[in-house]
């Protein structure tokens, strides 16, 4: 059972915690025109990295959205980053 | 679809106490409970309570997240976006069953749910206890516990909890 | 074989007999006793049969290592089947027979097995087997294979699981253990030390004086300062496995059957103290009865005062070994010994009576054996930690660690008393250990491929060494690959004797260095763990607890079929009997006059504040923006792949107030749905989202007669067709409770959707009730609810569409060709598969003839079997007297009108694609 750090809550037990995707896609404007690869590679292409990782997930609990950072080989939490820009 | 009418037995609308070893759980009924949203609902809703807080009053609010708290016990308050005072509001009085752990083994049951230790503190008292949604604090005293769980969970959790409260018995008359 | 006990010594009570039977034989035992050790004790020799072949095995190890005795067990109303009896305690009672062999472990029918092995070597089945078909086979070789049978008894005390948390958790209770925890724990942490004997001590019991004390006088004071100082310590608890983040995972046993506790710690950081096991050597005939591990014996001898023989022969090497042998003499044995190393060959029918060295035989019925020791780096390796190959020891030992953690003593490849306790004063005060380097060079002493005799490599799984060579000149010559080509390592005891052997043989077949070849994959658990301690109290109704409604009482009062829909529980049909009388009879009743429903579990969510406008239009594929206060929307949410991911309505309550009425078992994964774009994209503070479903209870009345039903209630509104229209949507009080009053239909009838407060549901119910059956209406369950609403064509997500479906295959086309504002999925509506002409689309289905077509059916050309999609809701309508279907077909839109079929297990039935809808297609009633 792995702990993860909500940038909320403080460390929690991995099962209230749930994945959201690698951190970094941008959603293509839609209004605008896009090709269908660039869609597609907004929708399929992952890097499924070895080693350090950022990923979003969501803290259930709290519903808390957050980047956090670990090394998908050790399975060590290298840290966490808000997605609020003014997060208190 | 299976008839499943035997296979589940008949939930209990309320729970009367239940002492098992050193261990009480009791079914709380509160006025009200009402989840207030906003961007600063934490500093406008008091006393604000987290973990491992002691509830000291008849009124308080629970941090839930960043943004969102429930208050207990507090006025009848008109549902919706309040523009003003930039709150979202629900009375939830009862999508959640409230019921009271306590004794000395109190925390012995819950630990047989998650990994609950006092410390270190958390700002929210949401979390998982036997895998189901809950917020648990303390009120008053050390040994007394407090949960809200969602209503159609309500049974279920105290299945766990009973199930807990019967196994720590055991572990004290070794 | 001439077992004898000892008069003194060991953790044994000599005044406490214990009274046992091993296959029929009546035994006597002490108090303190394993299983195996009073085997031993009552000079049996045979205790069991080996899995392949059926040869006879006797005891090899003393504790976790014994490969070889694995009982079922009967005590009391009790039974355990594959019972290790090395390291089960003997209770008084027990009946005990040796797995595999029938009539007994030392008459087995099945024994005869033996003679065929030169054709049953590694892959044997594998190869034989295959043709013309493994399945003609599996069933018979299935019955061959396989331990003690399973006892279908059911024990009903849950196996007890509790989470913890400590500072310093120290894994052994041998001298370097116990000082290491008493060390830390007059330090100040908080300390575990859990040990898996039910005794303290290790090899205490071997040694003469630990610090210059009393061993015994040593561990028991040892014990009461732990203790003092705060710590604990957990008897006959193995620490299993080591998991994530310093988690650690420890069963605790209690008495013969009773159930195991599994504790889940989290450890600050972790001392492990679990001691070394002996190897074998490999020679030939090494499997036979009598030929036991030494370090085995001198733990025998010196924990419970077995002396496993008065004349025995040694073949060992190294200094423990040495001392093993010293303390064997001591206890009255008289040794031979024979070089390890030279071609050696055990001799004897059903147990050994000598060996063999060339043509010089020395007789002796017990021939032990060491080549040596391996540390138990198992939890090692569990957390990461890395090995590193010692040629000194000729063994594996902790290297690097990424955690927490550190080895001493024996685990750390440390074999001296002396050398051991400095590593634990080291790991006691949290200080880095430094391996004491003093330990004498070790001749390697490894298998001799291609060497004369059937050499056993696992003992009960029956590889031998030829088997390896085989696997070898197989090519497959990864260790991973050699464990799952011969089974070796696969056996109860996971390779604790075999491994080494194994992949030394490998390494000497194809010449390579043996750290070369390296190790499998050590998993936890370490020794077996009964399932039963995984799954705890989690089991029956509370292993997936399912959602309960708050009406369930007064449905259980009304007799109501009780199903699980989506992860509730809800009323399927009303009464007892035949199910499909009722529910057709409901579904015509609501259709004819009027019928209640609960809706309760339908999902609530509200979306709020400045931004919510804005967030649903992007959320739902409809345009959700021009929806005016007080009016509803039927809509879809799709994935950003387009495709639906649910559907509902949606009501504005105020300008800046939304209410999501999504699907009952979608109603989580729609919160966390909208709780991540709700964040991401957006800026949560001018959007609120709360989840209210459970608050409110939900009762609907529907048909001809709903607006006299809800007449009845006195509600201070207008419900007629003008003011209060279809898909609109009331704020108003009952009783002086909030009611929350939607005229939105499922069924395609006049219907009224009220909510209240959970706790005011009975009276409502009760209520509309009455009036329902005043005005000769009834109840609707769930099951007559589908029989509406697909006359209807109203679609249930995940049962009329799959993964593929998007919503212009349902007919909803506008926003995809009008909607200008961004919204989730929007892009995926345009993507070449979208636009494939053959997209399975949504139609109705004309039957021909009476019988309801299996949903799941295939439809297809008719007379071919080529699929053009398939039935996904098909019922017998009562209201329009014949079956009738939903299906999702290739171009189905385009193909109204034509005859085609439904194929199901070569069953054909004639149907016509048609609309979707069958029943008021004009919608007049709807609209009522």
């Amino acid at each position: 059972m792995q702990r993860f750090p909500c940038p909320f809550c403080g460390p929690r037990p991995e099962t209230e915690f749930h994945f959201m995707g690698e951190a970094g896609k941008i959603r293509p404007k839609t209004t605008q025109a896009i090709s269908d690869a660039e869609w597609a590679t907004y929708l399929h292409s992952q890097r499924n990295e070895k080693g350090t990782v950022r990923e979003v997930w969501m803290h259930l609990t709290c519903g808390e959205m957050f980047i956090m950072i670990r090394d998908s080989v050790t399975m060590e939490v290298l840290g966490t980053e808000t997605l609020r820009k003014d997060a208190s | 679809m299976r008839d499943d009418r035997n296979r589940w037995p008949a939930p209990i609308a309320r729970r009367d106490p239940m002492t098992v070893g050193a261990a009480q759980l009791q079914e709380v009924a509160l006025t009200r409970q009402t989840l207030v949203s906003g961007p600063s609902v934490r500093t406008t809703e008091a006393p604000l309570i987290g973990w491992p807080d002691l509830v000291l009053t008849d009124r308080y609010a629970l941090c839930l997240r960043r943004d969102q708290v429930l208050v207990v016990n507090g006025q009848e308050d008109s549902p919706g976006w309040d523009a003003t005072a930039q709150r979202a509001v629900s009375d939830v009085t009862d999508g959640y069953r409230v019921f009271d752990l306590t004794g000395p083994s109190a925390h012995d049951v819950l630990q047989r749910g998650a990994e609950i230790e006092l410390l270190p503190r958390s700002p929210s008292v949401a979390r998982q206890l036997y895998g189901l949604g809950c917020f648990l604090y303390r009120v008053g005293r050390p040994d007394h516990f407090r949960l809200h769980v969602s209503s159609a969970h309500a049974d279920a959790m105290c299945g766990h909890l009973l199930a807990a409260m019967k196994a720590t018995s055991e572990v004290l008359s070794l | 074989m001439t077992a004898r006990r000892l008069p003194s010594g060991g953790v044994i009570d000599r005044t406490q007999p214990l009274t046992f039977r091993f296959d029929g034989r009546v035994m006597c035992g002490l108090k303190g006793d394993t299983i195996a050790s009073a085997l031993l004790a009552n000079g049996v020799r045979i205790v069991g049969r080996s899995f392949k072949y059926h040869r006879p095995r006797g005891v090899w190890g003393s504790w976790v290592d014994d490969p070889n005795a694995i009982m079922t067990i009967r005590l009391g109303d009790r039974e355990l089947p594959n019972v290790p009896a090395a390291t089960t305690l003997l209770e008084n009672g027990m009946e005990i027979r040796a797995v595999n062999a029938w009539p007994s472990a030392k008459h087995d029918v099945k024994g005869g097995l033996d003679l065929l092995h030169r054709w049953l070597g590694a892959g044997f089945y594998y190869k034989m087997f295959m043709s013309p078909d493994w399945h003609l086979f599996e069933p018979s070789i299935r019955k061959m294979a396989g331990l003690g049978p399973v006892n279908t008894a059911v024990y009903d005390d849950p196996s007890d699981q509790v989470n913890a948390a400590c500072d310093v958790l120290v894994v052994g209770g041998g001298p370097a253990g116990l000082l290491a925890a008493r060390l830390a724990a007059e330090r100040g942490e908080d300390v575990w030390l859990v040990e898996d004997h039910a005794t303290l001590g290790g090899t205490s019991a071997q040694v003469t004086a630990i610090d210059g004390q009393d061993p015994e006088a040593w561990v028991t004071a040892q014990e009461a300062a732990i203790l003092a100082a705060g710590g604990r310590i957990l008897r006959q608890t193995t620490a299993y496995g080591i998991y994530d983040h310093q988690m650690v995972g420890l069963l605790e046993k209690f008495d013969f059957a009773a159930a195991p506790r599994r504790w889940r710690l989290r450890a600050g950081r972790i001392v492990l103290a679990s001691g070394a096991l002996d190897r074998p050597i490999t020679f030939a005939n090494n499997d036979l009865p009598g030929v036991m591990s030494l370090q085995g014996a001198a733990d025998f001898a010196a924990r419970y005062g077995v002396l496993v023989d008065r004349k025995v022969v040694v073949a060992a090497r190294g200094a423990p070994a040495e001392h093993a042998i010293a303390l064997i003499e001591q206890a009255g044995a008289r040794l031979t010994r024979v070089a390890p190393d030279a071609p050696l060959k055990a001799f004897g029918y059903k147990g050994a009576q000598g060996i063999a060295i060339g043509g010089l035989r020395r007789f002796a019925d017990t021939v032990l054996v060491s080549g040596g020791l391996t540390p138990l780096v198992h939890l090692w390796r569990h957390a990461g930690g890395k090995l590193d190959w010692c040629a000194r020891r000729q063994a594996f030992l902790p290297g690097a660690m990424p955690i927490q953690m550190q080895a001493i003593g024996a685990a750390n490849g440390t074999y001296s008393l002396h050398d051991a306790l400095e590593e634990a004063r080291a790991a006691g005060t949290n200080t880095p250990v430094t391996r004491v380097d003093t330990a004498e060079e070790m001749t390697p002493l490894w298998p001799k491929p291609n060497s004369k005799g059937r050499q056993w490599v696992d003992f009960q799984h029956d590889v031998t060494l030829k088997d390896v060579s085989l696997a070898a000149q197989e090519n497959y010559v990864s260790v991973e690959h050699l464990k799952r080509y011969t089974t070796l390592g696969m056996a109860a005891d996971q390779g604790k004797t075999a491994n080494m052997a194994g992949l030394a043989a490998m390494a000497a077949i194809q010449d390579r260095p043996i750290p070369e070849v390296g190790t499998t994959t050590f998993r936890p658990p370490f020794v077996p763990i009964p399932i039963e301690s995984f799954h705890g109290h989690y089991s029956k109704q509370l292993w997936h607890p399912l959602k309960r409604l708050p009406l369930e009482t007064a449905h259980r009062a009304l007799d109501a079929a009780l199903c699980e829909y989506g992860g509730w529980l809800r009323p399927g049909w009303y009464g007892n009997g035949a199910a499909q009388t009722h529910i057709q009879a409901e579904a015509k009743q609501a259709r004819e006059t009027v019928a209640i429903f609960d809706g309760s579990s339908l999902g609530k969510i509200a979306v709020m504040g400045p931004d919510a406008a804005a967030f649903v239009n992007f959320v739902y594929y409809n345009t959700i923006t021009t929806l005016q206060p007080g009016r509803i929307r039927y809509g879809f949410m799709l994935t950003e792949g387009g495709i639906v991911k649910d559907d509902g309505v949606i009501a504005r309550l105020g300008p800046e107030h939304f209410l999501i009425s999504c699907s009952s078992s979608h109603t989580d994964s729609v919160r966390l749905h909208l709780e991540a774009w709700r964040q991401d994209g957006n800026d949560p503070d001018r959007i609120f989202i709360h989840d209210e479903t459970q608050a409110w209870a939900t009762v609907t009345v529907t048909g001809p007669k709903a607006r006299g039903v809800v007449e009845t209630l006195g509600l201070p509104l207008d419900l007629g067709r003008e003011a209060f229209p279809h898909m609109s949507l009331q704020t108003t009080s009952w009783k002086g409770q909030p009611m929350r009053l939607a005229r939105v239909s499922f069924t395609g009838d006049l219907s009224f959707e009220m909510s209240v407060p959970a706790r005011h549901a009975e009276a409502l119910w009760t209520s509309l009730h009455d009036a329902t059956k005043a005005a000769g209406g009834g109840l609707l369950g769930i099951e007559a609810m589908s029989i509406l609403r697909a006359e209807k064509g109203y679609i249930m997500i995940g049962k009329d569409t799959d993964g593929e479906t998007m919503p212009h295959d349902l007919g909803f086309t506008v926003p995809r060709n009008k909607k200008t504002a961004a919204f989730i999925g929007d892009r995926s509506l345009h993507s070449p598969v979208a636009n494939a002409a053959d997209r399975k689309q949504l139609v109705g289905l004309a039957v021909g003839g009476d019988d309801v077509i299996p949903t799941g059916a295939h439809v297809v050309l008719t007379g071919t079997r080529q699929s053009q999609g398939y039935v996904t809701s098909s019922y017998f309508s009562p209201s329009l007297g014949k079956p009738i279907a939903l299906a999702i077909v290739a171009g189905g839109t385009n193909k109204m009108g034509q005859d085609m079929e439904t194929w199901h297990k070569d069953a054909r039935t004639s149907v016509t694609i048609c609309p979707p809808c069958v029943f008021d297609p004009e919608g007049e009633r709807l609209n009522a």
